[in-house]
């Protein structure tokens, strides 16, 4: 017995002793020697450093098949089992991983704005802080390149498409109201509160197959996670208040605000060149709420606004004005979840549903209606290896507008349609290197309207130039349903296209980023009709076509000046279209051909404020003069709007805002509206379309009551 | 019979042995760190966290060697690597532990760096953070002087900015020495660095 335990221990320790030394090189992908690189057996104490040869050597008591591991800093991990005994004088390559800070990223058509983003064109805090965007989310981007600043209307206008070319998502699903209520000729604003967001993705172009129905640009907004903490924000304004709050418990999460605006007040006490019987005023509020699961998170978001306004407005062919009186009621809510499972799979799913509500009184007519709109969305995603990744996804949208129309003591017209579009997609991202890297996909859709099917293949490719600087080019094509102003008269139509091909030069280094954007985009498809304006007896046709070229150039920087960062903004574009009534192929009213954006914001310590500057300057745009005989021939004068902002940090939780557009005042004319049929003299008369006042005052206090007492609402101005 | 008491002589020794190794791997490694190699002492921490997956230490160790080369790195790139090689060391042993008062330090430390990396981007969304995780470790471990420290000197830096009174800082920090004069470490590897770091801090108070 005894001389059998002393034997076992005898073997045992002689197996402890029987060491075994392995060896080899460490060099990255080109055969550089690594220093410094950690190897090492998994689950034992046994490994080396590499020596500045990139050798290493070490010896272990481990036998059999193990797994040797290598890593070293911004090179991905090398795992392998190998055989203990025979692993000597081997060479271990490393390759760089993708996901350091200078790797490639495919960016052509993509601005990218918050926390997520490796090259963040612009930051959250930049949407509050840009003087004259007054926290509009739209109103910020339009001081990137691509965009046009189309003051009547206040939406996003992306390289020569029309506002309803850009689709809007958040958390992945589509918003189909994204703008809040006005009149004709008065400027709107988006909905969404940029307090709730922390992630803005905004394509100019070429984006991907996750996304279609839109024809220009795709803007994705994330709403936040995780708050950080709990607290309460108050807001006093000149032109209404609003309340915010955020409650955090374990494992989920609850955010809310309202706001309640009023122009009345303002509107008194700055006169406007504008006839209201009952300015603006709106009562909206959202809410998030969020629950955290082991792999995966939930939100639930949801918005809603009710809005009144009641304005006389001037009209060239009536002697009277013309009475609009609007209430409209929006809601849209979503589900979203996103989250992990299994080998490296991920899942974003969701639904959102958004109804819109409209009752307008035009003079003694009515227009009284109704859409729906719902979304269902499902995406998985797979990252094969560090370099591959694959996702495939499905939509489906249903849109069911309802619209009647009543003369006084009349007759009732009723038009409406009903739309649902299946649609698939697959996409694939695939690092070659670190300086090379590809996006392909493509989406298919069936559209039960117009009952089309239609595939749009989707691509882009990045390749980095130098350390700083790299390539990309996209192409794709995409397709949209007619909007709801055509066929809600007719199904008889066919989607219309959009090609586009985009070539983009990024630099980034310390705080500085300049980015060149060449584009050509073509249209095909485009609707059109022969009537004055779109109605139940138009004839329509989808004969429609145009282009849009266009070089867009974005200069942003943070370091040459102390406490100060500006960006320039510049495009040119030459775009025509032949669509609408339009008897020939012109550029639209909506497109100037150059437009210069300055933005500065400069923190002075000593007096705890941060000051801003925004200037836009715009080439003039065409207007439509009957008196000429060219058609769209005339063109207005140059725009330009200088704005300027002030927050003052009373105290490490109350700031004072002050902020006023246009201070110059120029008097901007965005376009001309002529006379149906000429006057005794044969000459068409006309209207200026300008702006409501030429300058808009802000003040407000912002109050953040939390028990952190650093944080302020700064981020939401 | 023979079978349990092989089990039994193999188990005692291996388990001595890997005792040993751990002492003798936890001290290559700090004697590499205070000789200034860094990337060693990190790669030999390393592999002990490889090989003891029971402590937290190992890991905690990578991350802090790793977070506090960046705060002296000014290359960007490199500091990138080095903050998110820490966090996730870090992010095995918070996901094991995630009421340890040591790690929650050192996860607000990894927040501070990435702010000092980058204020306008990072300030505003991870002070709060911050902030958040010193109060929770202050709720769990009152008394441990990091806590102390490292949540008054954060808290300094921002009353400095606002221009606000510093003196309830510098009196948290004072408290932070007294706990460093009576603190034990559970054992010879546990976390006991900061005095040195609240002396230095101490004396920007009386200026």
């Amino acid at each position: 017995m005894k001389t059998i335990i002393t034997f076992l221990l005898f073997i045992v320790a002689i197996q402890s002793n029987a060491q075994t030394e392995i060896s080899g090189k460490v060099t990255d992908e080109k055969g550089m020697v690594i220093p410094g690189a950690n190897i090492y057996l998994e689950g034992t104490y046994d490994g080396a450093s590499s020596d500045e040869n990139g050798d290493f050597k070490f010896s272990t008591l481990e036998t059999g098949t193990k797994v040797i591991v290598v890593s070293f800093l911004s090179f991905e991990t090398f795992k392998k089992s190998i055989a203990v005994a025979n692993f000597k004088n081997q060479t271990i390559k490393l390759r760089e991983s993708v996901n350091a800070l200078d790797a490639v990223i495919v960016t052509a058509g993509t601005f990218e704005a918050g926390d997520k983003a490796r090259v963040s064109v612009l930051k959250p805090l930049d949407i509050v802080t840009t003087a004259g965007a007054a926290g509009d989310i739209i109103a910020a981007l339009n001081t990137l390149p691509g965009t046009q600043t189309v003051g009547e209307s206040g939406r996003l206008f992306v390289r020569g498409g029309e506002a309803d070319e850009t689709q809007t998502f958040v958390d992945g699903l589509r918003v189909a109201q994204p703008y809040g209520a006005a009149a004709n000729n008065l400027p709107t604003r988006s909905r969404f509160s940029p307090f709730l967001f922390d992630g803005i993705s905004f394509s100019t172009g070429g984006y991907s197959a996750e996304y279609g129905e839109a024809l220009s640009s795709v803007l994705t907004l994330s709403t936040i996670d995780e708050p950080v903490q709990e607290q309460t924000d108050i807001s006093l304004m000149t032109v209404g208040l609003g309340i915010g709050n955020t409650q955090k418990w374990n494992k989920n999460s609850l955010t809310f605000n309202a706001a309640y605006i009023n122009l009345e007040p303002y509107q008194k006490l700055v006169p406007q060149a504008v006839d209201w019987n009952k300015p603006f005023q709106s009562l909206g509020g959202e809410m998030v709420y969020r629950y955290q699961f082991r792999n995966g998170l939930l939100k639930v978001y949801g918005a809603f606004e009710v809005a009144r306004l009641d304005i006389n407005q001037e009209d060239i062919n009536q002697s009277e004005k013309v009475r609009f009186d609007l209430k409209n009621d929006n809601f849209y809510g979503n589900a979203s979840y996103k989250g992990t499972f299994g080998d490296n799979w991920n899942l974003h799913t969701g639904l959102s549903y958004g109804l819109g509500l409209n009752k307008i009184g035009l003079n003694s007519n009515q227009i009284t209606n109704s859409e729906n709109a719902v979304h269902l969305k499902m995406k998985l995603g797979k990252k094969v290896t560090e370099r591959i990744k694959i996702s495939v996804g499905a939509d489906y949208f249903v849109t069911d507008l309802d619209e009647d129309f009543t003369e006084l003591q009349g007759e009732t017209f009723n038009v409406g349609y009903q739309n649902s579009i299946v649609a698939a997609y697959a996409e694939s991202d695939i690092f070659f290197s670190k300086k090379l890297a590809m996006k392909v996909g493509a989406r298919a859709s069936q559209t039960s309207l117009l009952d089309e099917f239609r595939l749009s293949p989707r691509a882009s490719f990045a390749y980095k130039v130098s350390k700083n600087g790299q390539f990309s080019f996209a192409y794709g094509d995409f397709v949209q349903t007619p909007r709801a102003d055509y066929i809600k008269y007719s199904g008889d139509f066919q989607s219309e296209k959009a090609r586009h091909y985009i070539l983009n030069f990024q630099h980034t280094k310390d705080g500085r980023l300049f980015r060149a954007e060449a584009y050509y985009k073509k249209y095909d498809d485009l609707v059109k009709f022969e009537t004055p304006v779109a109605q139940f007896n138009s004839v329509f046709t989808n004969e429609g076509s145009g282009f849009a070229k266009g070089i867009d150039i974005f200069w942003r920087d943070n370091k040459t000046f102390k406490n100060t960062d500006y960006w320039v903004s510049y495009s040119y574009i030459d775009t025509e279209r032949d669509y609408l009534n339009f008897p020939n192929q012109v550029t639209p009213s909506f497109v100037a051909n150059h437009t210069l954006s300055l933005v500065t914001k400069h923190w002075i310590e000593s007096w705890k404020s941060q000051i801003g500057f925004s200037y836009v300057l715009n080439s003039g745009r065409p207007y439509n003069n009957p008196n000429e005989l060219e058609f769209m021939d005339g063109k207005t004068n140059a725009f330009q709007n200088l704005s300027f902002n002030w927050a003052y940090l009373l105290s490490q939780q109350k700031i004072l805002y002050f902020s006023v557009s246009n201070i110059i005042g120029t008097d901007n004319v965005f376009g001309y509206q002529y006379a149906n049929s000429p006057d005794m003299n044969g000459q068409f008369q006309r209207r200026a379309i300008g702006q409501p006042a030429d300058r808009f005052f802000f003040v407000g206090f912002f109050w953040t009551i939390s028990e952190n007492k650093k944080t302020n609402q700064l981020e939401n101005l | 019979m023979t079978k349990i008491i092989i089990t039994i002589v193999l188990l005692v020794t291996s388990q001595l042995f890997s005792q040993g190794q751990f002492e003798q791997g936890m001290g290559k490694a700090f004697a590499l760190w205070g000789e200034g190699k860094n990337t060693e002492a990190s790669a030999v921490f390393e592999r002990i966290a490889s090989a003891e997956k029971e402590s937290w230490l190992p890991n905690y160790y990578v991350a802090l060697v790793n977070t506090t080369t960046a705060f002296s790195t000014k290359d960007k790139d490199q500091m990138n690597a080095l903050l998110t090689k820490a966090q996730s060391a870090l992010d095995v042993e918070l996901s094991k532990y995630p009421n340890n008062a040591e790690l929650l330090v050192m996860q607000a430390m990894i927040h501070t760096a990435w702010i000092s990396f980058d204020p306008m981007t990072n300030g505003m969304k991870l002070s709060g953070k911050v902030m958040e995780l010193y109060g929770k470790a202050a709720h769990i471990e009152p008394n441990n002087p990091r806590v102390v420290l490292s949540k008054a000197e954060f808290e300094m830096g921002s009353a400095r900015f606002f221009g606000t009174d510093i003196k309830p800082m510098c009196l948290e920090i004072d408290k932070s020495i007294e706990l460093f004069a009576t603190f034990k470490p559970q054992t010879v590897f546990h976390p006991k660095w900061g005095v040195d770091r609240a002396l230095e801090v101490a004396k920007t108070c009386k200026k």
